[in-house]
């Protein structure tokens, strides 16, 4: 287990692929913080981490309110003294095409992906500073390469994620911390899955160099990988974790 | 059935570490170096740990010497799971007007043709397997360029490129081809051959505060030839403690 002793933050936890890193960091013996606007779906995620053995916390949280973020950081120190690890998956994906796009949806996008990745880092790197060491792992897409139709406003917040965690880590290195991103590809989520036919979704999934369909747990290689000592110096990186679809 | 490593450079700096990592972490390693006596020496070191290891003399240019490396392996345990191509180095530093056509082609010739060759006689094998893993090695300056380094840089760039299509080519096999960008390293032969003033100050630009170790390394490349990036192929990890981050 080679996360026994950590803990670790996840945000967006209560499903898709934050809840496959929650339960992959559980683990590995990691006790997790559960933060979701889903308070009642974090509730049940922390359940089932702690049916893998781990202490886990779920904490009603909207990472776009500093209000909110601040009342995370205060539930997870108050509870376990010390954050080891924090992921940053919570995010959404309402389509529209620039032309349609109004400055709510853009507001809100950019707010929650990008502005959650600012409060939930600003309120987690003053401890992670003090105890000398630190994980800190954005989910950012493949998008942020390649853009996508009916999402520009997901493709700057992620591309935005990118480019936050590269100055980031270089603001946090000298402290220990180390900050990289993960850029996926589409993965088989709730989100894909509300406007596909199961036909249209698998080829979707599929459409990539290794002809895989790729599931949340597919990320969690990586995340533990990132989040372990195996990756002490990597940092600044953003990851592709996409079967082949972007080589950058 | 325990997996088959060959490790090319594994005599020396960071293809030694490798060798290491992969053996205790139970994978049955080739060594194959220019360096006779630092394949055997490191090959002693794993079989001492109770990991299995050979030793080869190899000079990656040459492909009859690249063809025979890779049956040697095939003969020994009836397949070959990773290819770590690690074999290269940042020589003639030189200015461009300096540089001979000779010393041009050395470095490319070390560096990317090396890849090439080993690339060639591995792919057969893992297609006809159906799983595999390549691991190149570039360099950050690959990426950034580097002043008397201009076929270091090209030749690390090559490697890149070429990498992503052998991705492609090898992703309907499930081959998997990704590649580890080292940072400053502090190999034995960057030891010898840095003022320790200089590394200092290099350390000091880097965020995470040091130099890279050969260790550090031998983490990146494990991780690309496990389980654990399944869903990679075609990327390029850089580990060099934030200096670069492209």
């Amino acid at each position: 287990m080679r996360l026994q002793g950590k803990t670790a933050v996840i945000t967006g936890g209560a499903q898709g692929i934050g809840r496959a890193i929650a339960l992959g960091l559980a683990r590995e013996g990691a006790s997790v913080v559960i933060a979701d606007l889903q308070g009642g779906k974090a509730e049940a995620a922390a359940g089932e981490t702690r049916a893998l053995g781990v202490q886990a916390l779920a904490v009603e949280t909207d990472v776009a309110s500093e209000r909110s973020v601040d009342n995370l950081a205060g539930q997870a120190l108050g509870r376990f003294n010390q954050i080891d690890i924090l992921v940053n998956d919570a995010g959404i994906f309402p389509q529209a095409r620039v032309t349609e796009m109004s400055e709510d949806d853009w507001d809100r996008v950019l707010d929650v992906n990008l502005g959650g990745n600012f409060l939930c880092c600003r309120a987690f790197a003053p401890s992670m500073r003090a105890q000398k060491s630190g994980r800190i792992i954005s989910i950012a897409s493949g998008i942020a390469h390649t853009g996508g139709i009916a999402g520009a406003h997901y493709a700057a917040s992620k591309a935005g994620i990118v480019g936050f965690i590269k100055a980031l880590a270089r603001e946090l290195g000298p402290d220990g911390i180390t900050a990289n991103a993960i850029c996926p590809n589409i993965i088989n989520t709730e989100l894909p899955r509300s406007h596909r036919t199961a036909a249209e979704l698998h080829e979707r999934l599929i459409r990539n160099p290794l002809g895989h369909a790729m599931e949340p747990e597919d990320l969690v290689g990586t995340i533990l990988f990132l989040a372990s000592d195996a990756a002490r110096y990597i940092t600044g990186q953003a990851v592709n974790v996409n079967c082949g679809t972007v080589m950058i | 059935m325990s997996e088959v490593a060959l490790v090319t450079g594994g005599g020396n700096g960071i293809g030694h570490a490798v060798a290491l990592k992969l053996a205790a972490e139970g994978i049955a390693v080739e060594i194959v170096d220019w360096d006779e006596k630092g394949a055997a020496e490191a090959c002693r070191e794993i079989r001492t740990r109770g990991g299995r290891a050979d030793a080869a003399r190899v000079d990656v240019r040459r492909s009859a010497e690249v063809k025979a490396a890779v049956a040697r392996v095939v003969e020994r345990h009836g397949r070959l799971d990773i290819l770590a191509n690690i074999a290269g180095g940042a020589i003639h530093r030189k200015r461009i007007e300096e540089l001979s056509w000779a010393e041009w082609k050395e470095v490319l010739d070390i560096n990317l043709k090396g890849t090439f060759l080993f690339c060639r006689e591995a792919a057969p094998i893992m297609i006809g397997q159906k799983r595999g893993r390549i691991v190149n090695t570039a360099s950050n300056y690959g990426v950034t360029g580097s002043p008397l380094r201009t076929p270091y840089s090209a030749s690390k760039a090559g490697i890149i490129g070429f990498s992503k299509s052998l991705a492609l080519e090898l992703a309907p096999y499930g081959v998997l081809v990704n590649v580890v960008a080292p940072g400053p390293t502090d190999t034995p032969r960057v030891l010898e051959g840095w003022d320790p003033e200089l590394r200092q100050k290099r350390a000091a630009e880097i965020p995470l505060g040091r130099n890279g170790t050969p260790e550090d390394m031998a983490e990146a490349f494990y991780f690309l030839t496990s389980a654990a990036s399944a869903c990679m192929t075609g990327q390029t990890l850089h580990v060099n403690g934030g200096w670069v981050t492209p």
